[in-house]
């Protein structure tokens, strides 16, 4: 029994989904495309995009489209596609907030920022990860349509967060519908 | 990994020794090694604790907390288990207490009391649990399998909905606060609280109440909880236990300790911050009920009036904009210094494209507040505004 589950362990480690990014991205079914950095790597092939550099739990970049009808996970607060930008980017951070696994959850700031060519926001935070470790996040979002498109850079707040920055702030530029909406 | 390790030995360890007959805690009492070890544990994750960043810090409600540990614990008790008492800013239904006499009540339970004889009645049921040595004597209750594996699941499983709150709080905070104790521990903690707070002159009559107030908030909210008090059926016994209590003891004619005005007084705050919590997380009626119960304490703060008005902006059903509003003007009335007041009005005037009145609010907010987080928000919606413009 034990040999078997070591040869499982050791196969599933053969199988590890991170794979090289660099370059243009972009996804159909997710109606947008981004340059990604050079050296990052992707962690599987979910339609969420999440890459890293040296470790997710270190930093990482992620994207993903929510529709607003779906609830979200930690509140219950709703989106609407009718909302301003400072109230989207409002129930995402109450939604953060309310995140149990983090805690000492404060905003830094809240601003509006074009994304993709449309009134989108930015906010960034910090909080205390599981293991107690000050984190940093901003999040940029946009609705369009029936989606909110949120691009997210979390990093550890000590040396890692300005280590990246420029690398996400690349990002969110070259962030681009592929249709328009 | 440590903390893990550690705990995975001591529970090896209790799994393998001694009885679970132990009387309850007692002056000069010596504890076997391996409750030794339980309360060295427990001091170990106060202090990790301490540092998290999780607790409510306010020094005159802890003293306050104190003061009813003390006035409930009997003498000799208070010797040999130094109750301490603190708050965790969580809007979950928690309170829980670790062997050594640390107890730990989150804001979220705090903030549904309505008086001392109802936190006297949580804090004796918790303060039974240290003094009858319940958490020793379940690691040493080895025959009950599945519940020792129970244990260890959670806690080598400190994630999904406790996330980071259960890490921090560690081995033994996690088995108090979230797998509870066996159903004749509970009972026993039911019954001891019950007579503590009784001979500490409080109204006996008052004890059931919290968790009738706790089960219908629960039902109303569909709250779905892993801690202890935030399951139905754990509350419905606490309730059934208290009321066999209270139908066995002569009747007091409500001649107990209440101390409605005083209890309030001191977790005001508490209320109004955990109804923030509860508007964050979009429980909409709770944060409501919150909110009000702080104004009924503090009828002249604005921030009661501008809470009441950020929970009807938010939830948006019919007639909440024209409510929110009315909050907001109430607050601006009782202090027109209070900034939100004026960003709530503004926002909602914007949004229905009054640009003039949106104006007006928006600047007044932030001529107050100069430095606010959304400040370029405003200032966008201001030069629209000025050039007549809809969101």
């Amino acid at each position: 029994m034990k040999k078997l589950l070591a040869v499982a362990v050791i196969l599933a480690a053969g199988c590890a989904p991170w794979t090289q990014v660099g370059g243009v991205y972009k996804s159909e079914s997710q109606n947008y495309c981004v340059d990604l950095p050079q050296g990052w790597m992707r962690w599987g092939e979910s339609e969420h995009l999440l890459i890293s550099r040296d470790g997710v739990l270190l930093q990482n970049i992620q994207i993903v489209r929510h529709n607003v009808k779906d609830p979200l996970k930690h509140t219950k607060r709703k989106l609407a596609k009718d909302m301003l930008p400072q109230e989207a980017a409002e129930v995402l951070l109450d939604n953060a907030t309310s995140n149990p696994g983090s805690t000492d959850f404060r905003v830094l700031e809240n601003s509006p920022v074009p994304i993709g060519g449309l009134p989108g926001f930015k906010a960034t935070y910090t909080y205390r990860n599981r293991d107690g470790l000050k984190c940093k996040s901003v999040c940029c979002g946009v609705l369009a349509g029936e989606y909110l498109f949120a691009i997210t850079y979390n990093a550890a707040e000590r040396y890692y967060f300005d280590k990246d920055i420029e690398t996400f702030w690349k990002i969110v530029q070259s962030f681009a519908f592929v249709k328009a909406v | 990994m440590k903390r893990l390790a550690a705990f995975l030995f001591l529970c090896l360890f209790g799994a393998g020794c001694a009885t679970t007959h132990l009387p309850p805690v007692t002056q000069g009492i010596t504890f076997e090694e391996d409750e030794q070890r339980l309360w060295l544990r427990s001091e170990e994750e106060e202090r990790a604790l301490q540092r998290s960043g999780v607790l409510y810090r306010d020094e005159a409600l802890e003293n306050y907390l104190n003061g009813i540990a003390k006035k409930l614990a009997p003498g000799q008790t208070l010797e040999s288990i130094p109750f301490r008492v603190f708050v965790i800013k969580n809007p979950l239904l928690n309170a829980f207490c670790y062997p050594n006499g640390q107890i730990y009540v989150h804001t979220g339970i705090l903030a549904r009391m309505d008086n001392e004889a109802q936190l006297a009645t949580l804090l004796a049921h918790e303060m039974t649990h240290a003094t009858h040595r319940h958490l020793v004597k379940q690691f040493r209750d080895v025959k009950n399998k599945t519940a020792f594996l129970a244990t260890l699941g959670v806690v080598t499983a400190p994630f999904g909905a406790l996330g980071s709150l259960a890490y921090t709080l560690g081995g033994i905070g996690t088995v108090v606060s979230v797998t509870g104790y066996s159903r004749d521990h509970e009972k026993e903690a039911d019954v001891e609280g019950f007579i503590l707070m009784s001979n500490a002159g409080y109204d006996p009559e008052e004890a059931p109440k919290l968790f009738v107030h706790l089960k219908k908030d629960l039902e109303e909210e569909k709250r779905k909880e892993p801690f202890f008090f935030g399951t139905h059926p754990r509350i419905q016994e606490r309730i059934d236990n208290y009321q066999v209590l209270l139908e066995r003891r002569v009747k007091t004619n409500g001649q107990g300790i209440r101390n409605s005005e005083g209890f309030l007084k001191q977790v005001g705050e508490v209320i109004l911050e955990n109804a923030q919590l509860d508007l964050k997380a979009g429980r909409f009626k709770t944060a409501q009920t919150g909110a009000e119960k702080y104004l009924k304490i503090q009828p002249g703060d604005a921030r009661g009036h501008c809470l009441l008005g950020d929970i009807c902006r938010q939830r948006g059903e019919k007639d909440d904009l024209n409510s929110a509003k009315e909050h907001y003007q109430r607050a601006i009335s009782v202090d027109s210094t209070y900034p939100p007041s004026y960003r709530g009005m503004g926002l909602i005037y914007y949004k229905q494209g009054d640009a003039s009145r949106a104006q007006q609010f928006l600047e007044r907010y932030l001529s107050a507040c100069p430095e606010a987080v959304d400040r370029g928000y405003i200032q966008d919606y201001i030069e629209r505004c000025k050039q007549g413009g809809q969101p």
